[in-house]
């Protein structure tokens, strides 16, 4: 199998002895001598070695992937023997990215161009394509009859040309190819870009050497196995740079006492106007696209005569390209002062000197925290400076942690969605309209990717079945798409459509529809939320928008009326679909942090000597040490702290019946097992379960809640079981199975050239979901859309470590009875729900409630 | 139940007079949601057209006639022609016509229909058969107030109600029939007769554009809610339903 070792650091002489000598006339004019990426990785790729190259934000890693290629290419264009083929392809999930790379590869081989000529040397000219989703077709044609030597592209448009006849002919001998912005691949992108790799291999003659660059992530060895897939002879090669720039790092809190301070609002606006002031530009990010919004509106209220939209700009994804574009390169050439954005930014792009990174609430994991404060700084060696700012105490603690793991250097683990049936449909289809294929020769091809080295065969034949329309959909209108012979054991496309369809309904990433909010009955514009978002959502919830409160009214078209709710809490988190949940790695170590300070709290150390523990241990100032002591001590008197040793459960009776759990294991870890326990609350129980899950605990609500049952029954080989009867009959997953259904072609977003909105889209899910479930419980996409939500919304691995851990009486369950939430459960509370688990069967609650209002009228007739 | 009138599913049979009444049909309903690249099938129609079945056949069973048969209007949802909705209703037209020995057939005009026609029926405004009248339900006609008419049987409204637990966490809504009293005739609102279309619940949603009745009047109308039990179930007023519902609330 796929070997790994690690990569050598080479001495400069070395490396520029493999230069051809314009190159390196080139390349000394510009730099004084290689960078350390640069000595890990230009001569192993000069010497055909697969390799993954890990660097922090602000390293040389694109000119080291692409220093051994221009120089071969070089070498080639001087003695006149540049064919006409592709050499190298260059993928990256970012579109923006792309293009900025286009421009820092032909720069440097026009101005080697331009010193070859000065010198009377006859060069061959090398020429660089940019193929993404926004070439027009007329360049498209030019490529296919001459192609670029290096093509630049995008996971989507690299399926595209592999599945494009005119194209495929340049790619029968693909040298090199680079695969950039690995870390942000761990998706269904990723997965399809692993396949996308397996059929580039299959197309080209020669081994594609294949280049990985990512910024600082792990597990690196899993990431270099997706890079080069599994295969006898298959090495690679790991460099990991350390980061040489210095960090400088610190928490903040905008006021003193972040408890009782009603300004805490209006004094994070003034430390923030501060802290931009005293730097030259400052880069924001907030989370979320609603925050974004609301941090450059308050910032232009409240300073108008210091902020406008000549310094100040929001930067989100649902912005337009253009403007995005605009917004980058004004950062680029420095005329802009403070930039505020989602996570938008957090990747790639080149966006030029930034002295100060604000993180405004939880970055949510280190890797993302490491990556957003990388962007400060503009060379590798200097110093890169970022400022957390928290917004209330369990944000203060999480950012704390978060900056502790990465003052010490520990990453969260990333993990790549395995066997995606949607993904794998997609590309089959994809695959069968290039060419016919032996069905083994397919199934071969698939199991070298990585994210699928562990498919089975019966998946794989379901796939095949519902793509050669074997589910008897064909007598309402769903034709298959390709043909398989059994006999023969080939395969092959249906239909003339098939690459039109193919084409223009190709990717991974679901289309949200935004939904327009209005104010009834007027209809005054107030904002736009997404369609998961509208799709959580029932007549009467209220929910928050741009700081204010909204109830719920009615869908008319792509318009939500609302009506303000002022004196009304949200029934609703507004942060739902965007919200990016904590990392099991963080989550874990906050829970370590809580069992310290309560083992010192509970053998009575002095306050003096924890608040100076908490200093040392999280690196933070006097006053955030003292917050820190006072949230937990207030904690710890009022019941208990939980701590990795014990989960606390408590009882409370508000307006509803509520089971409030402390368990800090990060959103996805939580949502795993309060679902399963609600749903096995619900069942014993016969009613209806309300639940609330955040990053640190849930809750439950309900008539009856039997948790000390439920707990006995679950154990981490039943969790599955339990987890996948618990969401069958959830909003989230005919959410996620229309998104399945989509990928996998079943709705086709464009056809015959129609583009479909979403919101001709916008079909009931349950209706979708329900005539699926009629042709067959275990149709292959309705089970991927269960996997997704199982493994990638939630994250059932770990759930199960953690149900064991219990089952094992290594975590013990406390459950208490209180008269107020205490200070740990609070905001779980205030949050509002989740979901709702559903139990009972419509036609018993019509019983049930006809008994109930029957006597309910008897009794007033009595009074 | 005043014994004058029968619920069978979500129609209303008429012994007297022999005549079948059915609610508002919305049949391009299903096709909004099912475009052409939606490649799923959905079965709204096939199931209206079962439903309607049971329904004729039970009334068989029970040894009635049905000599008419009434549809109250919102036959079609799009409000342009659409061929697909006549192609539907004639068929539906068909299958009533075989399983229910040829009866009469009153199509009255509803607001989705904007012409005076439709699947080579001609819409009427109203219908009166002794002492019943058959209107739509958006707009009053004032021919249904003439003496000898005791029962006016109508649609549009959707009725629905939206019941809620003791601790507010679940909420389920069930088409359910109104009876009651206005301008000293008695009403019959039918639901609407698809599964798509789920209703509207009236004890949380009560406006007064959608219908003459104004909505003071409509919350003295008793509430028959429909089970999957096929059994009927009388929650008293609409008025009281929505009190006690706020009731609970608090």
């Amino acid at each position: 199998m796929t070997k790994i070792a690690r990569a050598v650091e080479r001495k400069d002489a070395e490396i520029a002895g493999l230069l051809h000598p314009l190159v390196k006339e080139w390349f000394f004019s510009k730099f004084k001598e290689f960078s350390i990426t640069q000595r890990y990785g230009v001569s192993a790729i000069w010497e055909r070695k697969n390799i993954l190259i890990s660097a922090p934000t602000g390293g040389t890693k694109t000119l080291t992937a692409f220093l051994s290629i221009i120089n071969y290419l070089v070498m080639l264009a001087e003695k006149g023997e540049l064919e006409n083929k592709v050499y190298a392809v260059y993928t990256s999930p970012l579109k923006a990215l792309s293009n900025d790379i286009h421009k820092n590869l032909e720069e440097p081989l026009n101005e080697i161009t331009a010193l070859a000529e000065k010198k009377g040397i006859k060069l061959q000219k090398i020429r660089v394509g940019l193929r993404t989703g926004d070439t027009t077709p007329a360049e498209r044609v030019k490529m296919a009859k001459n192609p670029p030597h290096i093509l630049i592209t995008t996971p989507e448009s690299l399926a595209i040309v592999l599945t494009t006849k005119n194209f495929i002919e340049s790619f029968k001998a693909v040298e090199f190819c680079i695969v950039d912005e690995i870390h942000a691949l761990s998706n269904k992108r990723g997965v399809y870009l692993s396949i996308s790799l397996e059929r580039l291999n299959e197309v080209s003659k020669i081994w594609p050497v294949k280049i990985g660059l990512s910024a600082t992530i792990a597990p690196l060895e899993e990431v270099a196995k997706f890079l080069v897939g599994i295969e006898e002879f298959r090495d690679v090669e790991i460099a990991e740079v350390p980061l040489s720039k210095k960090i400088d790092l610190a928490v903040l809190t905008p006021v003193k006492n972040i408890i009782d301070d009603e300004n805490l609002t209006s004094e994070m606006y003034v430390l923030l106007d501060k802290l931009i002031q005293e730097h030259k530009t400052t880069l924001v990010f907030t989370n979320t696209r609603a925050g974004t919004e609301r941090v450059v509106t308050h910032l232009k209220d409240k300073f108008p005569a210091i902020y406008g939209d000549d310094n100040i700009a929001a930067h989100h994804s649902s912005l337009s390209k253009t403007i995005r574009f605009d917004i980058e390169e004004r950062l680029r050439e420095g005329k802009i002062k403070v930039v505020v954005c989602s996570t938008s930014l957090e990747l790639g792009i080149d966006i030029g000197y930034i002295d100060l990174v604000l993180m405004l609430g939880s970055p949510k994991a280190s890797s993302r925290a490491l990556q957003r404060i990388g962007r400060a700084g503009h060379k590798l060696h200097e110093t890169a400076k970022g400022r957390f700012i928290v917004a209330d105490r369990d944000d203060l603690v999480e950012c704390a942690v978060i900056q502790k793991e990465v003052i010490e250097r520990k990453i969260d683990k990333i993990t790549f969605p395995k066997n995606c049936l949607d993904v794998l449909a997609q590309q089959i289809y994809g695959m069968a309209i290039y060419k016919q294929w032996n069905i083994n020769e397919i199934f071969a091809l698939i199991k070298k990717s990585y994210c699928y080295s562990t498919l089975s065969k019966n998946d794989f034949y379901d796939i095949i079945s519902y793509l050669a329309g074997e589910y008897a959909l064909e007598k309402s209108n769903v034709y298959g798409k390709i043909w398989y012979d059994e006999e023969t054991k080939m395969i092959g496309k249906k239909g003339k459509l098939a690459r039109v369809i193919y084409m223009t309904n190709i990717g991974t990433i679901p289309e949200e529809a935004y939904i327009t909010v209005k104010l009834a009955p007027a209809g005054e514009k107030i904002g736009a939320i997404d369609e998961g978002f509208l799709e959580r959502m029932k007549r009467g919830d209220v929910f928050v928008l741009g700081g204010s409160k909204y109830e719920y009214g009615y869908v008319k078209g792509m318009n939500l009326y609302v009506k303000t709710a002022i004196h009304r809490n949200p029934t609703i988190p507004s942060w739902f679909s965007e919200m990016l949940p904590l990392s099991f790695d963080s989550a874990n170590e906050i829970n370590k942090f809580r069992g310290m300070i309560n083992k010192r709290m509970f053998e009575k150390k002095s306050k003096a000597g924890i608040i100076e523990f908490i200093k040392n241990y999280l690196y933070v100032e006097d006053s955030s040490a003292e917050a820190i002591y006072n949230y937990f001590y207030e904690q710890f008197k009022f019941s208990e702290i939980p701590t990795p040793e014990k989960i606390i459960i408590e009882k409370f009776k508000g307006e509803k019946n509520y089971l409030l759990v402390s368990s800090m294991y990060g959103r996805r870890v939580n949502d795993a097992i309060s679902r399963a326990l609600g749903y096995l609350m619900a069942q014993a129980g016969g009613r209806d379960i309300e639940i609330g899950i955040n990053d640190n605990g849930f809750y439950f609500a309900g008539e009856k809640l039997q948790i000390e049952k439920a707990l006995k029954f679950l154990t981490d080989e039943n969790l599955e079981e339990v987890l996948t009867e618990a969401i069958e009959r959830t909003d989230i997953l005919a959410r996620r199975f229309r998104h399945c259904a989509a990928r996998s072609l079943m709705i086709l977003r464009n056809y015959k050239g129609h583009d479909k909105s979403v919101g001709k889209q916008q079909m009931k899910s349950h209706f979708l979901l329900n005539a699926v479930r009629k042709i067959s419980k275990n149709f292959p996409i309705l089970k991927e859309a269960r996997r997704e939500v199982l493994e990638d919304l939630m994250d059932i691995e770990n759930a199960k470590r953690v149900i064991k851990r219990i089952n094992d009486k290594m975590i013990k369950i406390e459950i208490i009875e209180v008269k107020l939430p205490s200070p740990f459960t609070l905001n779980l509370l205030i949050q509002g729900h989740t979901d709702l688990i559903r139990i009972e069967d419509k036609q018993a609650f019509l019983k049930r409630m006809h008994e109930l209002h029957i006597k309910l009228i008897e009794g007033r007739k009595s009074v | 139940m005043n014994p004058k009138y029968i619920f069978i599913s979500k129609a209303l049979y008429i012994p007297e007079i022999k005549t079948l009444a059915i609610g508002d049909l919305h049949l391009g309903y299903e096709f909004l949601i099912n475009n052409a690249d939606i490649q799923i099938p959905y079965s709204e129609f096939e199931n209206m057209k079962d439903e309607l079945k049971k329904i004729i056949e039970d009334i068989k069973k029970r040894k009635r006639d049905i000599k008419t048969v009434v549809f109250l209007g919102d036959i079609k949802h799009f409000f342009a022609y659409k061929k697909i909705e006549r192609d539907l209703f004639v068929e539906l037209i068909d299958e009533i016509g075989k399983t229910a020995d040829n009866p009469e057939l009153i199509v009255i005009k509803g607001n989705h229909e904007k012409r005076m026609d439709f699947a080579y029926q001609k819409l009427l405004d109203f219908y009166v058969k002794g002492s019943f009248a058959f209107i739509h339900g958006d707009v009053m006609h004032k021919e249904i107030l003439s003496p000898e008419i005791e029962i006016v049987v109508m649609g549009h409204l959707h009725p629905a109600i939206a019941l809620k637990d003791s601790q507010k966490i679940k909420s389920e809504k069930y088409k359910c029939f109104l009876a009651g009293k206005y301008l000293g005739k008695e009403f019959i609102i039918l639901p609407s007769f698809g599964e798509i279309n789920t209703g509207t619940s009236l004890n949380e949603h009560l406006s007064d554009d959608r219908c003459f009745i104004p909505p003071a009047q409509l919350l003295n109308f008793e509430v028959h809610a429909i089970g999957e039990d096929n059994q009927y179930y009388n929650f008293g007023k609409l008025g009281v339903l929505e009190k006690l519902h706020d009731n609970i609330k608090k």
